[in-house]
């Protein structure tokens, strides 16, 4: 009854509203007549997206790269054509989920959320507490670049939209392949120089690893190569998964099946894999740092040369440096059962990089306002700044000049750095993250690329509880055992013990409910 | 009790007038207390009415008010979640190892310093102990993991040099607790020594002249005089300290854990601020911090009892 009432009065209201707005076209400027949006003065397309300057309150992430928001050209420039004028409340990424929690269970909103990297399961909290507003009817009028996309890649929908039908957040969405993959960088000087072939399985690549580590390959007499080193923690899993057989399906550690639903945290080949990393671990041929060091120390190795083997989705943080012709993209490792699989993320890449809190008055504003950066225009302006003190185009696609790049600054204008930005990257605009060197790199990776790569599913509010109680346990003990195990702080005796401590804690639970939510998907379709 | 006897109306009524005349009398001092007074309602009672979100599935949006109860559910959760007894083993360990180890020390110094005869001496060491109190938990930390650290670390050096391996302290579950709490001790002893060093200059000097007739040693006269001396303030101390018993360093632990020491640096505080704050959930935390307060105010009325029954010393 409830739920009959409920569509029965969205309806009604939906229905209201558009005659609502039929009428203000039909009479004109009759204030009380309009609807909000038209009361607000935005237009569904053309800009300026308002007549009158209104003002929103973003709250943002600014990574290590970024300088301050209000110096970026793109929003400097953006706030004129638009006439909305945004002010960030800017968060350093460390300690930046903790304040956004803060600001929810303060509920000391601000208009939006503005590369917030909000879980599935936060923005089904926030969403259904009324927190997040619902923008899929707003996207629908106001949205054009996102709706051309969504209808382009249907599983963007999918990915975003509740079992209720409503999307409360907007992920960055990526339709450049290279972009969603982290690349395999090997050392091909060092490699040359000790007269090593590309490794192709992962005995090869224990093998070359272990020749980094003993015969100097960069000739400086002492013992200083990192053979390998990866992103802080358990980042490795992922990275190595894929020579494994072990897949990333639904955004969690799942293997699709024959349509089932496999969480192989369990099982035995992701023990080949964690045995596998402990064996590098313990001989020194994976990064000693890997489980302390910070994100910037691993830039800062990438470019020293001194690494022989390591992973990023592109080549920028090796790029200033002597080294980057030093490095290529090698294909995935093939595995002990022959798996060959390069983990990728879906066209949607980044969930919840976007969302539009209760407390905003411009809702259909702000929506078109971000709708921008979705489009070729904006992407690019995001991006690259302004045409000819930033970039230039070459050939339509967009490349920062030479002297601009020469200033060092790219990071520090475009809020893309540092990733988790709301915008489209396409071959259009991805000339810095995908130059040739990338594009090389990516070719030797494509053949692996899973067919279908399933982004993490939309549950129900009841659901995405229970499975976030399920998952704060497990994820929790996955991560802390698989570390221990591939520190060697824990023999694999006691691989018996972490399985039926998985099982105590109801692994087979929440792949049942991963399963009911895959067979949902599969329906939709 | 017998009142009977006294006229019921008139006690309380003249005690009652006796009160608001020197209130009106005194009216500026008792202004003076409303600001304290104000203070503890605003910050210490307030924030108690949103204790009970532990029994509540609290919404943000909703408030505290209109979130619907749930009763112990959340409690259940914590008592039956895997990492229950690990977090109240640590806990409870680093608690009690630190009572044991970190609470004698202090007073072993501030004895010591009281016996050494020179004054500038004295006056030397007593600031070289305390100066590191002043050393923020973050650059604490960080000076940690450079001493310990397996590449390059002074302590891995010198270990080296004994053709010892180097041992990687910060990322092991078995040195977490040692290095906590004896770096700890390092930063706090003389700190902490002050108070008792106050109070060894209270102890009537005529004593130790009496001993000394009497032919006690210098040992003899610290047993049998110091330390009677600054027992009472050595008491309080350690109820106080019982008080705040599960309230373990937060920030430094948080700042040196990881997920190789974590089996044993993972304890309530850190979990509620990770579950908590950074997953957002709310109720259950609460309820986990609520479950911990409670814990720490059984202990205090314990160890109070106890003192006032072994040593006739009590903070109530």
């Amino acid at each position: 009854m409830k739920k009959k009432w409920g569509t029965v009065l969205l309806s009604t209201l939906v229905v209201s509203g558009m005659s609502l707005t039929a009428c203000s076209t039909n009479k004109g400027d009759e204030p009380k007549s309009t609807a909000d949006a038209a009361a607000n003065g935005v237009s569904a397309d053309g800009f300026p997206i308002v007549k009158e300057p209104i003002k929103l309150k973003m709250f943002t992430r600014i990574a290590p790269t970024n300088g301050p928001f209000k110096d970026m050209p793109v929003f400097q420039e953006y706030e004129k054509k638009s006439n909305i004028q945004v002010e960030f409340l800017e968060a350093p990424t460390d300690g930046f989920n903790e304040k956004k929690n803060l600001l929810f269970a303060s509920n000391e909103l601000p208009d939006a959320l503005y590369r917030s990297g909000l879980t599935p399961l936060e923005a089904i909290r926030y969403g259904s507490a009324g927190q997040l507003i619902p923008l899929e009817k707003l996207i629908e009028t106001y949205a054009p670049n996102l709706k051309k996309l969504m209808d382009t890649y249907p599983e963007i929908r999918s990915a975003i939209t509740t079992p209720e039908g409503h999307i409360y957040a907007i992920p960055g969405i990526v339709t450049v392949g290279s972009a969603r993959t982290d690349k395999k960088w090997m050392n091909q000087a060092w490699l040359k120089k000790l007269n090593l072939k590309e490794p192709e399985t992962t005995d090869d690549l224990y093998e070359v690893l272990k020749a980094f580590r003993d015969k100097d390959p960069n000739g400086n007499g002492k013992q200083d190569e990192i053979p390998m080193t990866a992103r802080n923690g358990l980042s490795i899993v992922p990275i190595m998964g894929g020579s494994f057989g072990l897949d990333f399906q639904l955004g969690y550690n799942i293997n699709l099946e024959n349509d089932k639903v496999n969480i192989w945290m369990g099982n035995d080949r992701n023990k080949e894999l964690l045995m596998y990393l402990n064996k590098l671990y313990s001989e020194k041929l994976l990064d000693q740092e890997l489980f302390s060091q910070k994100e910037a120390q691993y830039l800062a190795k990438q470019g020293t040369g001194s690494t022989g083997f390591f992973f990023d989705q592109t080549n920028n943080p090796m790029l200033d440096t002597k080294v980057n012709d030093q490095y290529i993209g090698i294909a995935p490792l093939k595995g002990p059962h022959g798996d060959r699989l390069q983990l990728a993320a879906p066209v949607p890449r980044d969930f919840g990089a976007f969302a539009i809190t209760s407390v905003n008055k411009h809702p259909e504003a702000t929506i078109r306002w971000i709708d921008y950066f979705f489009g070729d225009e904006g992407s690019t302006l995001l991006r690259f700044g302004r045409q000819g003190e930033n970039y230039e185009l070459r050939d339509g696609i967009p490349y920062y000049t030479d002297a601009f790049l020469a200033t060092g600054n790219q990071s520090k204008i475009t809020p893309y750095a540092g990733g988790g930005a709301p915008h489209l990257i396409s071959e259009k605009v991805a000339s810095y993250i995908n130059p040739p060197q990338v594009q090389e790199a990516q070719k030797k990776l494509d053949p692996y690329m899973p067919k279908i790569r399933y982004a993490a599913p939309m549950f129900d509010e009841q659901t995405a509880q229970k499975i976030n109680v399920l998952r704060n346990d497990i994820d929790k003990y996955y991560e802390e055992q698989s570390t221990k195990f591939i520190a060697g702080a824990l023999s694999f005796d006691k691989w018996d013990e972490f399985q039926s401590t998985l099982k105590k804690m109801k692994i087979d639970e929440l792949q049942k409910l991963y399963q009911d939510a895959y067979d949902n998907l599969k329906k939709q379709k | 009790m017998k009142s009977t006897a006294i006229p019921v109306d008139a006690a309380p009524r003249s005690k009652s007038r006796r009160l608001f005349k020197s209130i009106v009398s005194r009216y500026d001092l008792y202004l003076m207390l409303l600001l304290p007074i104000v203070w503890y309602l605003v910050f210490h009672y307030g924030p108690l009415y949103g204790l009970q979100i532990a029994f509540k599935n609290f919404s943000p949006a909703k408030g505290i008010l209109a979130s619907p109860w749930v009763g112990l559910e959340h409690f259940q959760r914590f008592v039956e979640s895997y990492y229950f007894w690990r977090l109240l083993w640590n806990t409870v360990s680093i608690n009690l190892f630190s009572l044991l180890f970190a609470f004698p020390i202090p007073i072993l110094l501030a004895l010591l310093i009281n016996e050494i005869r020179s004054k500038t001496f004295s006056k030397i060491v007593q600031n070289v102990t305390y100066i590191p109190h002043f050393i923020s938990v973050v650059v604490m930390v960080g000076m940690l993991m450079l001493f310990l650290s397996p590449r390059g670390g002074p302590v891995n050096s010198i270990l080296q040099a004994f053709g010892a391996a180097p041992v990687r302290f910060l990322d092991s579950a078995a040195w977490f607790k040692t290095i906590f709490i004896g770096s700890n001790i390092w930063q706090n002893m003389g700190w902490q020594s002050i108070i008792y060093i106050a109070a060894l200059s209270g102890v009537n000097p005529q004593l130790y002249e009496a001993a000394k007739m009497d032919g006690a040693g210098r040992l003899k006269r610290i047993w049998h005089v110091s330390v009677p001396g600054i027992l009472p303030v050595i008491v309080i101390l350690l109820i106080l300290d019982v008080g705040h018993f599960m309230n373990v360093g937060f920030e430094k632990i948080l700042l040196m854990q990881n997920n190789l020491n974590i089996q044993s640096s993972d304890v309530i505080s850190t979990f509620v601020y990770t579950t908590g704050i950074l997953k957002g959930e709310y109720s259950y935390t609460a309820a986990i911090g609520l479950f911990n307060s409670v814990i720490n105010l059984a202990l205090l009325v314990l160890v109070n009892r106890f003192a006032r029954k072994k040593a006739e010393t009590s903070l109530w």
